[in-house]
């Protein structure tokens, strides 16, 4: 039965209404006067928008600094994990080895535990480690670097897999046949094929660095102009006296670096093979 | 470095013998290792231990305590009913999840370029919301006396949180909502993956949409379908921030309460560590029994790993 | 070859983590310390930290005047990530603070882990440390040693809707049977509104009444505990505040009805203030003290509220001592609430405070009455976290458990946890 395209169409506008309704509300929320907000009366619009919430969420000290942080871990965690991640699947797909499995099921093990139980020991780890190497120490930006692009490796690495494993071997043995060297096959031919997958996996990447908490609070203790963008969050959560408006600001303007990226990589992750291993 | 591949599997590849995976592997391994390998090995030992605030600052000596950790765990009947409900939530949710998210992944490929835009980004703002926003914003969606729902469906005073059902179902909606559109874009990008000729061939030969679904894509979507699913299951099974804000800390006399927010009150909000590194641990192998179970399933299936 | 894959990994284990990382407690200079330097302070940040802020910094301008080479340091944390911090900083000297704003109730937490000093000496040696208020006082010491000075305190008072009231003919309460009454004629003739805004999981707006009737949370299956704590679930029925809507309330959730209207009365905070005035029952509330059982009494409050502390491992006490000393004093505590609605500590303060607004009296009024504190002992964080009370009230109002059955089983839990 061929359903049309429109009907199609007008579903798919449907859902993505729904779904985007909460985020409008947030923003809403963000907008609307505070007595507005926990009332007998909701509407889905305001009469009386204002940007105070959004001033109140800039005015905190240091914001600027927050978001860049944000942004520069996020991105070399995007980078970091995406490449360490490849290089592992191309390891783990195109070689047998005996402790493939093994290394496969360890990678997923390590996803299992709930990362509150490894605050303590990744705590002490991180202070030792910041004392042979400074850069990656307790309250620099290195340490949630490092810690966000071993945590996102994991699912990276079982991602790319899959991606890495869709791809015909014999891809590889004519462009070895033309002359071609393993550097060569890596980068020019797996890598732009990998390319919808990778991302996938950034995206993820991106969102895990992007939206973590309690790395952020476990690690920056002292160094306040280190903090991370979910600080200026927590900032409005008092309790019995939460700020609803500020919260819902921040929020929004936590949401929308996400979104940004996620178009910038969107070609990316429908690029097509181009043909090159169809039929 | 050893080369560790084997020679007769290599027989289509003889250049490579000089090529060891390991090299591939070593930045993988070497950050793994020491960022999981070291914390893990400290989980299973403070597991064991009486390890708390006043030991970890050095104000008391820390104490063997043997398997004490773990009996006290297995002994509290409340693991048992908490843990029951995380394995059916999660259970739920994960199917919840896989529907909604396949079903759209084939809506995407169906539809013209811009309800396939604008689907795609709501999806990423369901996923870029940070889960303490999303759920705190369902919450006020749902409120009893203040939220818009109920005043618009004019259920005066009724409490989704009330009844321990519904509280779990509207909190597994939001756990569906944030986590939907992973699944989405994973299987949107494989199912573009596949060659057009497969697909036009199924079409040729007029098989529904139903049926393509399940007889080409999921096939060859399978490695990347085994993977979201044992995702989905890791991260439902540990949920935590949207039980905990939307129930307010486990619901009603803790009616709510799944694995993660229980091991949070018992052990990690009170500084108790070696029971929290004895719950990890126990987390980890129930996680682990059931995605090795999963595998085995699936190499039964013929499905190489 | 799983099998050696498994002893292998276990010898590994058992090799390189013999023992746990801890951090060794690094002992404070015993001669105070320099006078000079940099003295590193943290403070709560709020919501709206401007006025705050202006008021710490000219007490840091002033300490800085009158300490020729100092500077102060000072960061603003996020009350939601304490926890992390000061174990961060109790873990890691080096990012260690010297001075501290924390949480009263936090308080043994941190005595245990060893983190605080003994600031004993340095508020005798104060002039105006004699004028902290022995409740005030009590809920800063632990096992007998003073580890912090009481900067803010927070209390809860009974507000309620004047109009609603006028249009009902009722008077404020004044004692714990009238305030019943009331809040079943507001439901009865307002079925709309609730009488008395009241929630499960609301354990400082329960624990007045188990107080007020002699109770204990270290005894909370002791009979009048039993009767305190009925008092409170008796509300939470179809008559005021039926459970279905209520027995999941916190205390937030109750200010937001109050403020929305949805309520006749509530028992929130001086701290509500802002929030009430933003809502829809704006202009149209008054507040009195909650009232105890016996006519014209006033229930026990809890006294929530800050302490400004020292860190055991400060390099500077003495100098850390001098600026505490400064910021607790009675101008800046006086500025305080001009700044941020937050009650002096000190009881001179009080007095200059309490001419200035009439609508603090109640409140005011509710501390001299005498306040109540948690049990100041490590046990309370995890009978706080485990969420035991709230459990407690949340079983018998829904119905779960009859009085006596969920207060043995919740003195079960803290007993065990106290006495750890």
């Amino acid at each position: 039965m061929k359903i049309s395209r429109r009907l199609l169409d007008g579903l798919a506008i449907l859902i993505a209404i729904v779904t985007v309704f909460p985020i409008y509300w947030m923003i809403l929320a963000a907008l609307k006067p505070p007595g507005e907000i926990q009332s007998l009366d909701q509407r889905p619009w305001t009469l009386a928008p204002s940007l105070a919430a959004f001033r109140r969420v800039i005015a905190v000290d240091d914001f600027g600094r927050y978001f860049l942080n944000s942004v520069l871990v996020a991105l070399v965690v995007v980078v970091a994990s995406g490449l360490c991640a490849f290089l592992a699947a191309v390891a783990l797909t195109r070689f047998r080895f005996r402790l493939r499995t093994t290394v496969l099921v360890l990678f997923l093990v390590a996803q299992m535990v709930p990362i509150e139980a490894l605050t303590i020991p990744l705590f002490f780890l991180v202070r030792d480690i910041g004392a042979r190497v400074p850069a990656v120490g307790l309250n620099t930006l290195g340490s949630l670097m490092l810690v966000h692009t071993a945590f996102t490796l994991p699912f990276a690495i079982w991602m790319l897999r899959g991606f890495v494993a869709a791809i015909p071997e014999e891809l590889d043995e004519a462009a070895q046949l033309d002359g071609a060297s393993r550097f060569t096959i890596l980068w020019r031919i797996l890598f732009p094929l990998v390319a919808p997958g990778l991302a996938a996996t950034s995206v993820f990447s991106f969102i895990t660095a992007w939206n973590d908490f309690l790395f952020a609070r476990t690690f920056i203790i002292s160094a306040t102009d280190r903090q991370t963008l979910p600080m200026a969050l927590l900032v409005f959560f008092k309790p019995d006296e939460n700020d609803w408006g500020a919260i819902m600001a921040a929020s929004t303007l936590m949401t929308v670096p996400v979104l940004i990226f996620f178009l910038l990589v969107r070609r990316r992750l429908v690029a097509g093979l181009g043909g090159a291993v169809k039929d | 470095m050893t080369t560790v591949v084997a020679e007769p599997h290599d027989r289509l590849r003889p250049r490579r013998r000089t090529w060891t995976p390991w090299w591939l592997l070593l930045p993988a391994v070497v950050i793994l290792g020491a960022l999981f390998g070291y914390p893990m090995g400290q989980l299973g030992l403070l597991s064991v231990l009486d390890f708390r605030q006043a030991q970890v600052s050095g104000g008391q000596p820390t104490r063997f305590l043997g398997l004490a950790n773990y009996a006290r765990i297995f002994g509290d009947p409340q693991f048992w009913s908490v843990l029951s409900a995380t394995v059916l939530f999660a259970a739920a949710c994960v199917v919840a999840t896989l529907a909604v998210g396949a079903g759209l992944a084939v809506l995407l490929t169906r539809i013209s370029k811009w309800p396939r835009l604008l689907l795609s980004l709501a999806a990423m703002a369901a996923w870029a919301v940070p889960a303490v926003s999303g759920s705190t914003v369902w919450m006020f969606l749902f409120d009893t006396d203040l939220g818009l729902v109920n005043q618009t469906l004019g259920l005066d005073g009724v409490n989704w949180m009330y009844d321990r059902y519904s509280a779990f179902a509207l909190v597994g909606a939001v756990v569906v909502w944030h986590s939907f559109p992973f699944v989405m874009v994973t299987l949107y990008a494989g199912i573009e993956a596949i060659p057009g000729s497969v697909l036009e061939a199924a079409a040729i030969d007029g098989a529904s949409t139903w049926r393509t679904f399940w007889q080409i894509m999921v096939p060859i979507l399978r490695p990347l379908l085994a993977i979201v699913v044992i995702q989905s299951i890791i991260w439902d099974f540990k949920v935590f921030t949207q039980i905990y804000v939307m129930t307010r800390g486990g619901g009603i006399a803790g009616q709510n309460l799944t694995l993660n927010v229980w091991a949070y009150q018992q052990a990690f909000a009170a500084g108790e560590y070696g029971l929290g590194a004895a719950i990890g641990v126990v987390m980890m192998v129930i996680l682990l029994v059931v995605t090795l179970l999963y595998l085995r399933t699936l190499r039964r299936t013929g499905e190489p790993l | 070859m799983r099998l050696r894959l498994a002893a292998a990994a276990a010898l590994a284990l058992t090799l390189t983590a013999c023992t746990p990382s801890t951090s060794s407690p690094s002992s404070a200079p015993s001669d105070g310390g320099a006078r000079t330097g940099t003295l590193k302070v943290w403070l709560f940040d709020e919501p709206n930290r401007a006025p705050k802020e202006a008021v710490v910094n000219d007490a840091i301008a002033e300490f800085t005047a009158a300490h020729p080479d100092t500077k102060v340091d000072l960061a603003y944390i996020a009350v939601d990530t304490r926890s992390e911090r000061f174990k961060g900083a109790f873990n890691d000297p080096a990012s260690a603070p010297d001075v501290v704003e924390y949480g009263n109730t936090d308080l043994p937490e941190y005595a245990a882990a060893g983190g605080l000093a003994d600031l004993g000496p340095a508020v005798t040696a104060w002039p105006e440390g004699a004028d902290l208020g022995a409740d005030a006082r009590a809920s800063a010491t632990y096992q007998g040693t003073l580890l912090g000075v009481p900067w803010y305190v927070g209390v809860r008072a009974l507000y309620y809707r004047t109009d609603v009231f006028t249009e009902l003919g009722l008077k404020a309460p004044t004692s714990q049977a009238e305030l019943v009454e009331a809040a079943h004629t507001v439901r009865a003739k307002k079925p709309d509104l609730f009488g008395v805004a009241v929630g499960g999981k609301y354990t400082f707006g329960a624990l007045p009444f188990v107080w007020d009737a002699g109770g204990d949370i270290a005894s909370i299956n002791s009979a009048q505990s039993r009767a305190g704590l009925k008092a409170y679930t008796d509300l939470i029925k179809p008559d005021n505040c039926p459970p279905q809507q209520c027995a999941d309330l916190t205390g937030g959730k109750t200010v937001e009805l109050f403020a929305s209207g949805k309520a006749g009365m509530a028992i929130i905070g001086n701290f509500n203030r802002a929030a009430v005035d933003a809502g829809a029952a704006k202009g149209k509330y008054a507040v009195v003290p909650l009232p105890g059982t016996k006519p014209g009494s006033i229930a026990p409050a809890f006294a929530g509220g800050n302490n400004l502390g020292i860190m055991r491992n400060s390099q500077r006490p003495a100098l850390a001592a001098d600026f505490l000393t400064l910021l607790a004093g009675k101008k800046y505590q006086a500025r305080m609430y001009d700044a941020m609605g937050n009650l002096p500590t000190l009881k001179s303060a009080r007095a200059e405070v309490a001419g200035k607004d009439p609508f603090l009296q109640p409140f005011l009024a509710t501390i001299d009455a005498g306040t109540k504190f948690v049990p100041l002992d490590p046990g309370w964080g995890k009978i706080d976290a485990a969420a035991v009370l709230p459990t407690m009230i949340e079983k018998v109002a829904t119905g779960k458990a009859t009085v006596e059955q969920a207060t043995d089983e919740a003195a079960t839990a803290i007993d065990a946890a106290l006495g750890s």
